[in-house]
């Protein structure tokens, strides 16, 4: 294997980003640094597993959809053969991309710079005057080239462009079963994501999605007004009562790698008469409860009904899965990102149910949602408020002295506590600091480069210390 | 006045346009009563999302509002907490290509038109544009509409904060 030759302007000028982040704060460069942001790319989007989309987009032959890795063009395409591929956009002669637009479907990708033709596998299969290349062109090495690790769970298609990552398996660990909580909510345990996407732009760094349940009441102030007036509105229905309270049963969860959880499972139990009585007043309502607990059993169904899908989870460092939907995270610059939305919709129930998801969805939802443009709204905000920098520390130190850790890892805290936001810089500086991962493609970090001294400590130190 | 004397129908056009006019600036100075005052008892305010011609009971929409949903949207942008309309969006729009479709002059039909709206919010100007079509009805002697479709000639792109009455 030869060195693959790579250039990195931005390193000679890239700070400590392991002294970023320590125990309950982080350094507001790691949101506003453009040199940190090119590392983010190459460290974390272009190191370790993305989520890439889910087979039901691409349900015939032929079907793709256009993503983005970090900043590389992919493909996610079902060949002729049934599987559904991850290819990158580029075709192998002089760069054009083979495919524009969100998708569609296409047997043949034609790249029509000099017209070479792929299979929906990504095989070459014409090209025009292909006897100027010689006896030594082989065109079968030649088909579109691929990430080097793919990997699917329960249908979401996830990739890596680092081969040297733990296996799928090992980096979903503890968010396996909350993904099945999405997915078995369906009668028939599957999830069909063909409903359309909302896409959203706002000027801000694409970690300020996080996962937050303390802004609720602040953030969501006029949502909760509303909900008060009709408890069914909307996502109203499932979020009765007020899960967003300490004293409830609601908990952060920090499953490890970067997986983080708002668990409202305990608190959404409680309401489920309330919730099954709406879903009795939708046509197939019935059926649906009765065909859960037929599969899952009392308890279970009860559980997987209660939460409706929502298992409320992000998975590092790209997916969210919350309410009725999935998201993808795509970061643009350190001060601009790009937050898509697929509402999810379950396979085995009736097309009522279906369209209260989606009419759920798009009460909080999207660009005149009542709820995601006011996120996107404070996410500016703090963006802005960052380059503030006499003290360039934001505080993610709520609940720290009252996190339970658990055998297996988990941390949890209460639904306000920033459990959440510590486990994803926890992985953040992990990924930003791990070597193997710097060696991704490069074969180690060049001299001057990023270089991560600052231990996260467990005692937050006080503010005059790191001046 | 009689048919001969308008031939083209254009007084009951120009009847049409004020109607459309005046709902135009009632939406771009967020006069949220005065604006739902305008619709029938039966609403449908509708943004299509990723292409024009969706069908709602399978995909999703920008807005998809009958009168609870609409009525709670402009409950919402009236509290004091609608951080995304705070401050509000300064708006002006203009309405053109007004046209009427199987439309009946005593009970009324359908309307399309074109819409440009320039939105400006914390220094951004934003542009926003598309085809409207409106459902109007005779109602209790006057013109109300019943249906409003905005399709926006972006509505598959990336977009920010459209939590204005488009």
């Amino acid at each position: 294997m030869h060195q693959a030759l790579q250039f990195h302007p931005s390193r000679a000028h890239t700070p400590d980003v392991g002294a970023l982040v320590h125990a309950g704060r982080v350094h507001s460069a790691a949101f506003t640094d453009s040199g940190v942001f090119d590392l983010e790319i190459e460290r974390i989007f272009h190191g370790t597993w993305l989520y890439i989309g889910h087979t039901s987009e691409v349900p015939q032959h032929g079907d793709y959809r256009t993503r983005r890795m970090g900043r590389q063009p992919v493909l996610m395409m079902r060949g002729g053969d049934g599987v559904v591929r991850v290819l990158m956009n580029r075709c192998r002669h002089r760069g054009g991309m083979v495919c524009e637009g969100d998708g569609g479907n296409a047997k043949h990708l034609r790249c029509w710079f000099h017209g070479w033709v792929y299979d929906a596998a990504g095989n070459l299969v014409q090209v025009p005057g292909v006897e100027a290349y010689g006896p030594d062109f082989d065109q079968k090495a030649m088909g579109l080239a691929a990430p080097p690790k793919v990997g699917e769970y329960r249908g979401f298609v996830f990739a890596s462009l680092n081969p040297d990552v733990p296996s799928l398996d090992q980096h979903l660990g503890e968010a396996k079963p909350v993904i099945d909580l999405m997915v078995d909510a369906a009668p028939a345990g599957a999830i069909r994501v063909n409903a359309g996407v909302h896409k959203t732009v706002y000027s801000g760094n694409w970690k300020l999605v996080g996962m937050d349940g303390y802004h609720v009441h602040y953030v969501h102030a006029s949502v909760i007004a509303a909900w008060n007036r009709n408890p069914e509105a909307g996502i109203a229905a499932t979020h009765r009562g007020d899960p967003f309270d300490d004293a409830s049963a609601s908990r952060t969860r920090d499953l490890g790698n970067g997986h983080v959880m708002l668990d409202l499972t305990a608190h959404r139990m409680s309401h489920y008469g309330k919730f099954s009585e709406m879903l009795l007043r939708t046509k197939g309502g019935a059926q649906y409860l009765q065909q859960m607990q037929d599969k899952h059993g009392q308890e279970r169904a009860r559980l997987l009904v209660s939460l409706a899908g929502d298992p409320h989870v992000g998975i590092y460092p790209n997916l969210q899965l919350i309410n009725n939907q999935i998201r993808i995270i795509n970061p643009l610059a350190a001060g601009h990102s790009e937050v898509t939305m697929f509402p999810v919709l379950f396979e085995g129930v009736s097309d009522e149910i279906n369209a209260l998801r989606i009419r759920q969805h798009e009460s909080f939802y999207g660009p005149a949602g009542a709820g995601s443009p006011d996120d996107a709204e404070i996410f500016e905000r703090v963006q802005g408020g960052m380059m503030a920098q006499v003290n360039p520390w934001i505080d993610i130190s709520r609940g720290m002295h009252r996190e339970e850790h658990a055998a297996n890892g988990v941390i949890t805290g209460r639904i306000s506590d920033e459990v959440t936001q510590r486990g994803q810089m926890r992985r953040w500086r992990e990924l930003m600091c791990a070597p193997e991962n710097a060696q991704g493609s490069t074969g180690g970090i060049a001299p001057g480069g990023a270089h991560c001294t600052g231990p996260e400590t467990a005692q937050r130190p006080a503010p005059e210390a790191v001046q | 006045m009689s048919r001969t004397a308008d031939p083209a129908g254009l007084g009951l056009v120009r009847g049409i346009e004020e109607f459309l006019y005046q709902e135009a600036e009632l939406a771009d100075a967020h006069q949220y009563p005065e604006w739902l005052a305008l619709w029938t008892p039966e609403v449908l305010y509708w943004v299509p999302c990723n292409a024009d011609e969706i069908d709602p009971a399978h995909q999703v929409s920008l807005i998809y509002d009958d009168r609870p949903r609409l009525e709670e949207r402009l409950f919402r942008l009236q509290t004091k907490h609608a951080h995304s309309q705070n401050p509000r969006s300064r708006l002006t729009r203009t309405v053109a290509n007004v046209r009427l479709r199987d439309f009946d002059p005593g009970r009324g039909g359908v309307v399309t038109s074109r819409f440009h709206l320039t939105e400006v919010r914390l220094d951004r100007l934003t542009v926003w544009a598309g085809r409207q079509q409106h459902r109007i009805e005779r109602h209790e002697g006057v013109w109300r509409m019943r249906e409003k479709r905005i399709y926006l000639v972006n509505n598959d792109s990336p977009m920010g904060n459209m939590t204005f009455i488009i």
